[in-house]
């Protein structure tokens, strides 16, 4: 039942974005001053208007586009590359896995907005800097979890029968290992997807959000703050929208791992 | 088993020290200090002798080994923007950030582990399919936006709490609610996911099979098994929220070390981040030292001798 | 069980506590308080220039000078009298019978030692610049309730930063005693209200003082609290935890004035914005036609109504009319056929011009919106404008280092004297300035800021204002209106300087 819920909320969300042009008749960032912050009925704009006069159904149908490529962008980036490094860290041990988690922890040590503030005085501010910004801080989740679990994993008994038995450890680590981890890669990664999507926000709070006009959920939330006891549909429908998308993912996601990992059939 | 603490104590050092340097270097690339804390009428060889004499016209390396030499005895410089001892704001701060981070871990703790657990034992119940939805939407939450509901509801209309600021117990319930709510959601499913892990593993139907108690089999021989990622989880966690829930403190007006950092890192003020950041460095990379020694408490297979 | 009851006893009894200080206890007791973005950074006077510091530094310290709250011409406070002695000499006759709020007395030795603090390098005072108070040689103590202040050569703005708090009066004595670190954190000074505590990134406390030599405030207690976060300001404001609030955006003010908590005050600040265009670098602004062309392209009247919803006054040239140096100028009517022509004089076409705007976000009133406004304004006439939004912190740096596009956005402000407002933003070596290489506007500068002659600078700040007009090195935008949150059981005026000054606050019971 979650997962029906999953998959229809997902693809419904990916299919508004593809269809975005089609089903807003207004452009996301044509502004008309004089009708700034109209509420939702107005004729013309079933959602209301924001405060340069843009239609909010648009914006926030095109904003589902920015929303799916950040988070596809920022999860396969910071999958790759945080779960192959956890998985040789767990895997080998010894100096890799040292040097890796130190790795991380300097670099969890300092404050993600350093981060930001970094990649900003290379880029500035845009869509380059969120995704480098959120894939920089996302990756060490991933490395961390999946050593823990290839640790734990690793001392399994089937996997010592098959080291046992003479099995390659390239074999092992891939055959044997990587399926019982990727459960969790695959949980981690729906959580993430959504998360990215909620950074977005909380980066556009910090005032690194993509460049106006561009419509994105997170920062059409964070300028909805100074409207929040004037145009409470400017802070509503993108958040709606934030929200459904996320719990459309991550259910999906539930259902993938349910489906990978036979043990739970029961 | 002393030798591996020794070991990791020294790699504590190294990492402070690391983290140190990328961050010295990090802040150095977001621009210009004496800019942001000189009023704006002023000419450009003005701000030149106060480069000069805040030594920021030596070269980096110069700066860098004044830096550490100092840093080393505890001496982070002054503040560029308050003129005062930079380590002396942050240690300020240490308490509010303390008593925030304390609730919010222990709300986590309290609410997340045993929903968490909970949903998975009875699961595909209409329990576990609710609380799926709250966790999911727990994060699908930015913080600010429910910081921002919850000051309208409670501090505007009904008038229960305070909007911000910090004083007497009711000031902290909102902040920690929302800090909570974030790091509750994720640990919840965590946990739930590990859980349902172990539950699948030989030992526990062979306990079921000996007749043990449900608590029992649940509270001994899961939950000690899943403790794992759940534990990595929230030694990640702990060291974030100690290093100060910017937003949270943002929107709260919690006089905390991540407002304080975030302040400084956009005023360019070099002293004060420096000193935040070691001090955040320290405490986290400790963390991750308590977490991993925990690791080999629960689970001795994975213990490093 | 009953260790549960107890803690429940307990959460609920340190609840109650929050509603101790509800509004109607504040109408009572007089008390006030005040809701900030931004808290101070330092407690000690004359040594850091910065808006919010000095506001609240004004409560504790006098200056030698007032302003008046509507005219902004400076009015007598610590000085009684003043006069010219000759060119560069001005002579300050100081009121008797002042004590600081540790009993020390007031006199020329506070005003020497003032002087002498922040002057010496050591302290690294911001004032101590060219800007401020660079220019002064000495300070003679004629006797004790006369001194007079000698600067290198002719400084007229003596009077105009003797009436700002670029004169916060340090006590004498206590300076010498305590040292300036420990003034830092509790200070000393002659003002209306006495140092009762600052907690750091929470709140400043002040209470009246009852032997203030202009009769004690009406208000017994001033509390300045620091919430960073614009809406959870307002929410304060509407539940009635803080009494006034600064800079309610023009769309919040219904539901201000709905909330039948608080009203909205407004005044013209001397705080004025506009849009440079940056001839400093090759580019289609170094050409005059073009720059005169983009003042006749922008509607700054649609602005004004649209964006800001009225709550702007339109400025035609550098200086606004709350400048003490201000002089009409013919405005630029918004007319796009000659637009067109002035382009077409130049060589460009509109419809192929790209220009970049770079603008900071939340710093102004809607700046970032009427930066967006401005490109959309001119896509009417084909040119393709990218805006670029940047941290405030980049944005200094790149105006600094002449790395903006063709414009960027700024405000200035307090603009309340004609030096302070054209020396550091027309000439190519100030660090601010989007505009320069004039030989001409140089010379007309260096000659204006020496003239000590009221009628003499006058006619020599008409004839910059002019000359500005023509160079047309910005659209010129508009004076900012502030508009203000006050609560309804408090009688309060904003003022066009900005200051935020609770000596005039009354409280009215309801």
């Amino acid at each position: 039942m979650k997962a029906w819920l999953g998959i229809v909320l997902t693809v419904s969300i990916v299919l508004a974005a593809a269809g975005a042009p089609w089903i807003a008749t207004h452009d996301p960032i044509q502004a008309d001053f004089a009708s700034g912050l109209r509420p939702p009925g107005t004729p013309g704009h079933p959602l209301g208007t924001d405060q340069l006069g843009r239609d909010l159904l648009a914006r926030v149908l095109h904003g589902a586009r920015l929303a799916l490529f950040i988070g596809v962008c920022t999860v396969v980036v910071t999958a790759v590359a945080g779960g192959l490094l956890g998985l040789v860290a767990g895997f080998v041990e010894r100096w890799p896995s040292t040097v890796l988690m130190r790795i991380a922890d300097v670099q969890l040590s300092f404050p993600f907005i350093l981060l930001a503030l970094t990649i900003n005085a290379i880029v500035g501010l845009g869509l380059r800097n969120i995704i480098l910004s959120l894939s920089a801080a996302g990756w060490v989740v991933y490395a961390r979890v999946v050593r823990g679990e290839v640790l734990a994993v690793k001392q399994r008994d089937y996997v010592h029968a098959a080291a046992a038995l003479g099995v390659g450890r390239a074999r092992l680590l891939f055959r044997h290992v990587l399926p019982n981890v990727a459960p969790s890669i695959v949980v981690v990664a729906s959580l993430q997807f959504s998360q990215f999507i909620v950074a977005e926000a909380a980066i556009s709070f910090l005032g690194f959000g993509v460049q106006p006009p561009t419509p994105a959920w997170g920062s059409m939330l964070s300028e909805s703050r100074d409207f929040l006891y004037v145009a409470w549909w400017l802070a509503a429908f993108p958040g709606l929208a934030l929200a459904l998308t996320a719990l459309g993912v991550n259910l999906l996601g539930d259902w993938l791992r349910d489906t990978f990992d036979p043990k739970l059939r029961v | 088993m002393r030798r591996y603490l020794l070991a990791r104590l020294a790699q504590t050092v190294l990492v402070v020290f690391l983290s140190l340097t990328a961050v010295f270097g990090m802040v150095r690339l977001t621009g210009d200090p004496v800019l942001l804390f000189m009023p704006m009428d002023i000419q450009a060889k003005d701000v030149n002798e106060f480069r000069e004499r805040l030594g920021f016209n030596d070269p980096l390396a110069v700066q860098y080994a004044r830096f550490l030499g100092n840093a080393v005895r505890g001496d982070f410089g002054e503040s560029l923007r308050y003129r005062r001892d930079a380590l002396g704001l942050v240690l300020e701060r240490l308490p509010a950030t303390l008593l925030l981070a304390g609730c919010a871990l222990a709300l986590t703790l309290v609410i997340a582990v045993p929903l968490g657990v909970v949903s998975a034992v009875r699961r595909d119940s209409v329990f576990d399919h609710v609380s799926t939805v709250v966790t999911v939407l727990g994060q699908a939450t930015p913080g600010f936006w429910l910081g921002l509901m919850l000051i309208y509801i409670f501090a505007v209309q009904l008038r229960w709490l305070p909007t911000g600021g910090v004083g007497t117990a009711a000031h902290l319930v909102m902040p920690a609610v929302v800090l909570a709510a974030f790091y509750a959601a994720r640990v919840a499913r965590l946990t739930r996911s590990a859980v349902l892990d172990t539950l699948g593993e030989d030992y526990v139907l062979t306990a079921r099979a000996k007749g043990l108690a449900e608590t029992r089999v649940i509270g001994k021989h899961t939950l000690r098994n899943s403790a794992i990622p759940i534990i990595t989880l929230a030694g990640l966690e702990a060291g974030q929220l100690l290093g100060g829930a910017v937003v949270t403190e943002t929107i709260f007006a919690w006089p905390g070390l991540g407002r304080l950092t975030v302040q400084a890192l956009l005023n360019r003020d070099f002293p004060v981040v420096m000193a935040a950041v070691s001090f955040t460095s320290i405490v986290y990379t400790l963390t991750n030292l308590l977490v991993d020694l925990a690791y080999g408490w629960l689970d001795p297979r994975v213990r490093k001798a | 069980m009953r260790a549960l009851r107890l803690l429940v006893v307990v959460l609920v009894m340190s609840t109650v506590g929050v509603s101790a200080t509800s509004a109607q206890d504040r109408t009572r007791t007089k008390e006030i308080v005040v809701g900030f973005g931004a808290e101070p950074r330092t407690m000690l006077g004359v040594t850091i220039v910065d808006w919010t510091t000095n506001n609240m530094l004004e409560h504790i310290y006098d200056r030698l000078l007032d302003r008046d709250p509507k005219t902004l011409k400076p009015k007598p406070m610590l000085a009684t009298g003043w006069k010219l002695v000759n060119d560069t000499t001005w002579e300050f006759t100081l009121r008797k019978g002042v004590k600081f709020h540790n009993g020390e007395p007031f006199d020329a030795q506070s005003i020497k030692a003032t002087f002498e603090y922040m002057l010496d390098p050591a302290n690294k005072s911001h004032y101590a610049t060219p800007a401020y108070w660079k220019p002064l040689k000495e300070v003679q103590v004629v006797d004790p309730y006369t001194v007079r202040l000698v600067t290198d050569k002719p400084y007229p703005s003596v009077i105009d930063h003797a009436s700002l708090t670029d004169l916060l009066v340090l006590p004498a004595k206590a300076l010498k005693e305590l040292g300036p670190q420990k003034l830092a954190d509790k200070p000393i000074g002659t003002g209306p209200f006495k140092f009762v505590e600052w907690r750091r990134d929470d709140r400043l406390v002040v209470e009246r003082n009852p032997d203030y030599w202009a009769g004690p405030a009406d208000v017994s207690r001033v509390t300045f609290r620091f919430i960073p976060e614009f809406s959870a300001r307002m929410a304060a404001l509407l539940s009635g935890e803080i009494d006034i609030m600064k800079d309610v955006p023009p769309h919040a003010v219904d539901t201000v004035e709905r909330s039948g908590r608080a009203k909205i005050r407004s005044t013209v600040s001397s705080r004025i914005n506009y849009l440079a265009l940056v001839n400093l670098k090759p580019g289609p602004m170094q050409d005059v036609r073009v720059r005169r062309a983009m003042n006749h392209a922008v509607n700054v009247d649609e602005l004004i109504t649209q964006v800001l919803r009225g709550n702007a006054t339109k400025m035609c040239g550098p200086l606004a009319p709350a400048n003490v140096d201000f002089a009409q100028v013919e405005c630029y009517k918004h007319d796009p056929v000659r637009a067109q022509a002035l382009f077409k004089e130049a060589g460009v076409d509109p419809k192929t011009l790209a220009l970049t705007l770079d603008t900071p976000s939340g710093r102004y009133p809607l700046d970032k919106d009427v930066s967006l406004a401005i490109a959309a304004q001119l896509q009417r006439l084909g040119i393709k404008t990218n805006v670029v939004v940047n941290e405030w912190g980049t944005h200094l740096d790149k105006i600094k280092n002449r790395n903006t596009g063709d414009m960027f956005f700024l405000g200035w402000g307090p603009a309340l004297h004609g030096q302070g407002t054209i020396e550091p933003l027309f000439k190519a070596d100030a660090t601010y300035s989007s505009y320069g290489n004039n030989k001409l506007l140089d010379e007309k500068i260096a000659k204006a800021v020496t003239v000590v002659d009221a009628k003499a600078r006058a006619a020599a700040y008409t004839e910059l204002q002019k000359l500005v007009r023509d160079e047309a090195p910005w659209v010129f935008l508009w004076q900012q209106h502030d508009l203000y949150g006050v609560a309804s059981h408090v009688e309060w005026s904003p003022r066009p300087d900005e200051k935020v000054w609770m000596y005039e606050a009354k409280i009215v019971p309801r």
